[in-house]
């Protein structure tokens, strides 16, 4: 009875096998999943995580093959996430927004994407050219462009009014904005309680209440880039072997740091830095400081509600006679483990494509790294910052450091913190000698470039 | 041969074992796959040169041989070192101290207790967010206060000769655990050697030294011995307030002067990609807090009293 049993419901399993089989063609196809992994930057902020959201319907609804996840990461855990993705043999498809730094972070573990470029014969004339190369290392192109983020001067226009000092000039041509007129003009804004400013004789560096100028969201490569050395952001030589961090360049633009905060008093030292951390604020919001050297992200992080007219202006003049203006940058990259590139690459294609990098950039806050949407992109400028030079952001990409500072070396990590630790000894006032930090720094940066070549 | 009787108490002894084995399964299950799995696994890796996205290639000892050559190896372990024999100490005297404090016949001791007790709940994030804004120094309580009393306060944590200082400062406010113990292990003293001390004429402070603190002593060796350990295990408030720094250098800032061996272990790991190096400095630590662990138990002969032991068998 048991056999006769097995034996009709055996039959019944292979009859519906066959039917399956047979007739299985108005099955839908399954969707290929992307995974967009986000947190090595910017993008975790609760209305960005909507916006991202949003964004995936609006693709979900309009691919048939392909359904798209942003997958959000808190920024402090980007490292370890990612690093627990790979090994588990669960990397995601595409990570981003990624800037130069995190490329370079993890660059071994990038895809090279010039193959799906040529087969798609994709034109990439209409990207910036700055944005295309910083993508581009010797052996592999990391992603296609997403978004340019050039840096120039934020000012206070209220605090020069009240010192009774000239704006900083826009215009590029103007060569007497350099490297020494900010350093007087920003002492000319850096007051103590009594008011009195710092060229003052009776000037009391001990209770500053408002400085003259600031650059502490950056790092030693980035403070030092605009300096003008041969290889401008970048503490190696091109062939990565030999450390140059202690060229003249950088050296004299350390020790301008190190003599701003010490000896002029225009810049906040370590314990003001700690201050603006603790307190959650940013150096230029407060209103107390003249002018903040920093990026187009700031825009979105730092221009809104302020107590005070702001305006921007072009970095000035190295005393080599140039003009460096340091650059971010972002992209999307795919992991070389990853499955289902060749989908990854289809959604790296529609972020950054002309109908969509738009919407994109104004959720991380970064310039469309397209030339054909920049009137489209200045339009919504002036509609969320009105009033600034929009121009000064425009041209201060044909400045940008290059190499850039933030660009991939062998051991980054740890040449990044060995340098850092160089400025974190000026801004701490441990060491104001600006050729013995570099010394010290280029001596180590030597050691750990000897000992990768020795195993590379 | 054994009698019925005797049969079946062993089979009761091997039921109640295997009953015993059974609840405790999870715990020693969860032990042997995310504990000694992964310390043989790093063992493993530790002798190789391991990224974490490639696999990992063998190199013999050439980790460990690394790690002796490293100068910041030793600038690690010297910072952890130097926190430890301040921090440490100074952490189970204020809590002994506190402990012997809540321990008296006060009205509303018990009120006293749970204020004591209450910052240890709360994590050390946290923690070292609200130090953060202690002791910073332009807009925090601390050198405001200081300055009432005729004292600049320094920079703290942006201060390289201070950062340590303020963050062994900071331990204490954790120390409500050990006080928890120190007092179960004060009530726990027999009230009749008071009683025979004071009839000995016995001052105060004779009661204190020749009977609570002999009687404690094994409480003061636990907490030593946990501290110890996690004295050198140091890692989450570090890794908070270093790496919120603005120029301040990084983790471990300002100027590495908080580079703490379990920051250097982790930049090494996740930061750097030397996942094997940094395996390596986990066993060398392994290996430091082991032996310092074990020179507390032999010096715990000296100076640790049990009630009811006898000496020299």
């Amino acid at each position: 009875m048991r056999t006769k049993l097995f034996k009709v419901l055996a039959l019944l399993v292979f009859a519906s096998m066959l039917l399956a089989a047979c007739g299985g063609g108005a099955a839908p196809t399954e969707k290929v999943k992307v995974v967009i992994f986000v947190g090595m930057g910017t993008g975790t902020d609760p209305d960005q995580v909507d916006a991202q959201n949003a964004l995936a319907e609006k693709f979900n609804s309009t691919h048939d093959d392909i359904e798209i996840e942003f997958l959000i990461v808190p920024h402090e855990e980007y490292a370890t996430r990612y690093l627990a993705m790979l090994s588990g043999g669960n990397a995601p498809q595409l990570v981003g927004p990624n800037g130069v730094s995190t490329v370079a972070e993890f660059f071994d573990t990038w895809e090279d994407v010039t193959p799906y470029i040529e087969a798609d014969k994709l034109d990439l004339s209409d990207f910036y050219g700055p944005a295309v190369e910083l993508n581009q290392y010797p052996d592999k192109n990391t992603g296609l462009p997403l978004g340019l983020y050039p840096s120039y001067v934020y000012y206070n226009k209220d605090i020069f009014d009240a010192a009774g000092v000239d704006y900083p000039p826009h215009d590029f041509a103007d060569t007497s904005w350099n490297t020494d007129k900010l350093r007087e003009v920003a002492m000319l804004l850096t007051l103590d309680a009594n008011g009195k400013n710092a060229t003052d004789p009776d000037f009391d560096p001990e209770n500053i209440v408002q400085y003259g100028y600031d650059d502490s969201w950056d790092g030693m490569r980035g403070s030092l880039a605009n300096w003008g050395a041969e290889n401008v952001g970048r503490p190696t030589s091109a062939d990565y072997k030999t450390a140059i961090a202690d060229n003249p360049q950088w050296v004299q633009g350390l020790q301008w740091l190190s003599d701003g905060i010490w000896v002029d008093h225009f810049i906040g030292g370590a314990e003001v830095q700690a201050a603006r951390d603790s307190s959650g604020v940013d150096p230029f919001g407060p209103g107390t400081t003249g002018m903040f050297y920093s990026h187009t992200w700031f825009l979105a992080e730092g221009l809104h509600d302020l107590s005070f007219s702001a305006d921007i202006a072009p970095f000035p003049y190295n005393p080599q006679g140039e003009r460096v203006a340091r650059i971010d940058a972002d992209n999307f990259t795919i992991p070389k483990d990853a499955e289902h590139k060749q989908e990854a690459w289809e959604v790296m294609k529609w972020l950054t494509s002309p109908e969509v990098i738009v919407d994109v950039c104004r959720i991380y806050g970064c310039i469309p790294a397209r030339k054909s949407v920049q009137s489209t992109y200045l339009e919504m400028l002036k509609a969320d910052y009105p009033g600034i030079d929009y121009d000064v952001i425009f041209k201060s990409i044909d400045y940008l450091d290059k190499p850039n500072n933030e660009e991939w070396i062998p051991e980054w990590g740890k040449i990044e913190d060995a340098l850092n630790n160089g400025l974190s000894l000026v801004y701490s006032g441990e060491e104001k000698d600006a050729q013995k930090v570099l010394t010290d720094a280029n001596a180590e940066v030597q050691q750990i470039l000897d000992e990768y070549w020795a195993t590379h | 041969m054994a009698k019925p009787h005797d049969r079946k108490n062993i089979s009761l002894a091997r039921r109640e074992s295997l009953w015993a084995y059974a609840f405790i399964s999870p715990w020693i299950l969860g032990f042997i796959i995310f504990t000694v799995g992964p310390m043989l696994a790093s063992l493993f890796f530790s002798f190789t040169d391991y990224n974490i996205v490639d696999p990992p290639r063998w190199n013999g000892i050439n980790n460990y041989v690394n790690l002796f050559q490293d100068d910041l190896f030793w600038h690690s372990l010297g910072v952890t070192f130097k926190f430890a024999v301040v921090a440490l100490p100074l952490g189970l005297v204020f809590s002994y101290l506190i402990a012997v404090l809540l321990n008296q016949k006060v009205r509303g001791v018990n009120v006293w207790r749970t204020i004591y007790f209450l910052p240890s709940v709360i994590a050390g994030v946290a923690v070292a967010l609200l130090w953060v804004r202690i002791f910073d120094p332009r807009y925090g309580i601390l050198n405001p206060l200081l300055e009432k009393i005729g004292i600049e306060g320094p920079g703290w944590f942006s201060d390289p000769q201070w950062a340590v200082p303020a963050l062994v400062i900071m331990s204490l406010w954790g120390v409500g655990g050990n006080i928890i113990i120190y007092l179960a292990g004060l009530q726990g003293v027999p009230t009749d050697l008071y009683d025979a001390a004071k009839v000995d004429g016995a001052n105060a402070w004779q009661r204190f030294w020749h009977v609570t603190l002999p009687m404690t002593s094994p409480v003061i060796f636990y907490n030593l011995v946990l501290g110890l350990i996690a004295t050198f295990q140091y890692f989450t408030e570090v890794y908070v307030i270093s790496s919120g720094n603005s120029n301040g250098g990084g983790l471990g800032g300002p100027a590495r002067s908080t580079l703490f061996y379990n920051i250097y272990l982790y930049q090494n790991a996740f930061k750097y990609f030397h996942m094997g190096y940094a395996s390596s400095m986990a066993w060398v630590l392994f290996i430091i807090v082991l032996c310092l662990t074990l020179l507390v138990f032999r010096s715990s002969a000296a100076w640790v009293y049990y009630e009811g032991e006898v000496k020299g068998r």
